[in-house]
């Protein structure tokens, strides 16, 4: 067999005929949509984030402005320009939008109670009113061992406290902010059911294969239209669709935590561009001298980011599985 | 070997045995319980909140090495730096 994989390029994620590729898209989506699910339109949960402005977009080019309902789910530890954004894309659009504050179901959850709580067995002084909170990553450079997790505060002068967290905490601190994922999905499917309406799920390719979501919270959806996108390719979407500058120019966050927190901080630990380079390479098996020389990044370094790769994917697999029968009944 | 050593990385392939459902014959001193898998994110935090509680010492970021972590012979080294104050 002749192996025709290209040769390893900076631009080899650029999409060459990008509208032919969203009108595939978009196809495809109208036509699970309607065929599969038997629903006449879409939800989307939109923040002012990229992923779910694209999302949201193609949705609209799939269903048209009238079939479309952008919902804004805001609660208090969201950053205020998550809403702000959120409606100049659906203006944009000239879509209806709903806003659903979800902060009462998070306090009937106890999700804020149960977080704090796990922060104060480590920081006896955290106090919500004065300190906002964000979990840390450390990993060190060109090291084989996974990253460690820590619990920071941050006082109202900015200033930053770090302790390592016991994984009790850290089990605890994270179970209690997934409820904000799942809440944001039990109120999407609310409307959804309303409107016999699809619920369209925002994650891109790296969020999905490196498993940063949460089981039934924003993995939650019917249809997933951008998942296989590395985020370049998102980008590239975005200024293809007209998403609104500012999005397009925001740094991606985790919009989790009180303190603010970029993704790369707190989960994937390198620059956009650069991981979909390495992960594109890792997944169709680039000779690593090859990527060594493109990106010049040391082959030892990049054999460690492999390792790192493969542990994620490994490790969150659970994550992408469908509840699993003990015995097969077929 | 002293006999506290070899205690230690008793103790110390047992927790591997009982945490990672792995064949206790697969749990060498040496083997590089990363590299191949034994632990994960998890796992790791876990493995330090074990050392701290098991031999009660306290684990600084700045340990948190291959050097230290790396293998069951590793692990057997940093407990006895720990334990002897350094």
């Amino acid at each position: 067999m002749t192996d025709t994989k290209t040769g390893f390029h900076k631009e080899i994620l650029q999409i060459p005929d990008i509208e032919k590729y969203v009108e595939q898209i978009v196809n495809s989506l109208r036509d699970l949509t309607l065929r599969v699910f038997n629903r006449q339109g879409a939800v989307v949960g939109i923040s002012g984030g990229i992923d779910s402005s694209v999302s949201f977009a193609l949705a609209v080019r799939a269903f048209g402005p009238e079939r479309v309902l952008g919902i804004m789910l805001p609660e208090k530890d969201s950053s205020p320009d998550s809403k702000r954004l959120a409606l100049e894309l659906a203006q944009k659009f000239g879509v209806r939008t709903l806003t659903e504050d979800i902060t009462g179901a998070l306090q009937g959850f106890g999700c804020y109670e149960r977080r704090d709580e796990a922060v104060k067995r480590v920081f006896p002084e955290y106090d919500p009113k004065i300190y906002t909170m964000k979990i840390g990553i450390k990993s060190a450079p060109n090291s084989k061992l996974p990253p460690i997790f820590s619990v920071v505060i941050v006082d109202q002068q900015g200033n930053e406290f770090t302790k390592k967290l016991p994984a009790k905490d850290y089990l605890q601190i994270v179970a209690s902010s997934n409820f904000k994922q799942r809440t944001r999905m039990a109120m999407l499917y609310y409307h959804a059911e309303c409107m016999r309406y699809a619920v369209i799920g925002t994650p891109n390719k790296h969020e999905v294969e490196q498993g940063f979501f949460v089981k039934y919270g924003d993995s939650g959806t019917d249809i997933m239209p951008i998942s296989h996108l590395y985020k370049t390719q998102v980008y590239q979407f975005a200024r293809h669709l007209g998403i609104p500058q500012e999005i397009i120019d925001r740094t991606p966050t985790s919009d989790t935590y009180s303190a603010e927190q970029t993704q790369e901080e707190f989960f994937f630990q390198m620059p956009f561009k650069m991981m979909d380079l390495l992960w594109y390479g890792f997944e169709n098996n680039y000779d690593i001298g090859e990527i060594s020389k493109v990106l010049e990044i040391p082959e030892d370094e990049i054999l460690n980011i492999f390792s790192n790769f493969r542990r994620k994917k490994e490790t969150t697999e659970f994550l992408r599985m469908p509840a699993l029968k003990v015995i097969d009944d077929h | 070997m002293s006999n506290l050593i070899a205690e230690n990385k008793e103790v110390l392939r047992a927790y591997i045995k009982d945490n990672t459902f792995k064949e206790a014959d697969l749990i060498q001193d040496n083997t590089l319980l990363f590299q191949e898998g034994f632990f994960d994110s998890m796992g790791f935090v876990l493995l330090v909140d074990f050392l701290e509680e098991k031999f009660s010492i306290q684990v600084s970021d700045e340990d948190l090495t291959e050097e230290n972590f790396e293998s069951v012979n590793a692990l057997s080294r940093y407990i006895e730096s720990k334990s002897n104050g350094q």
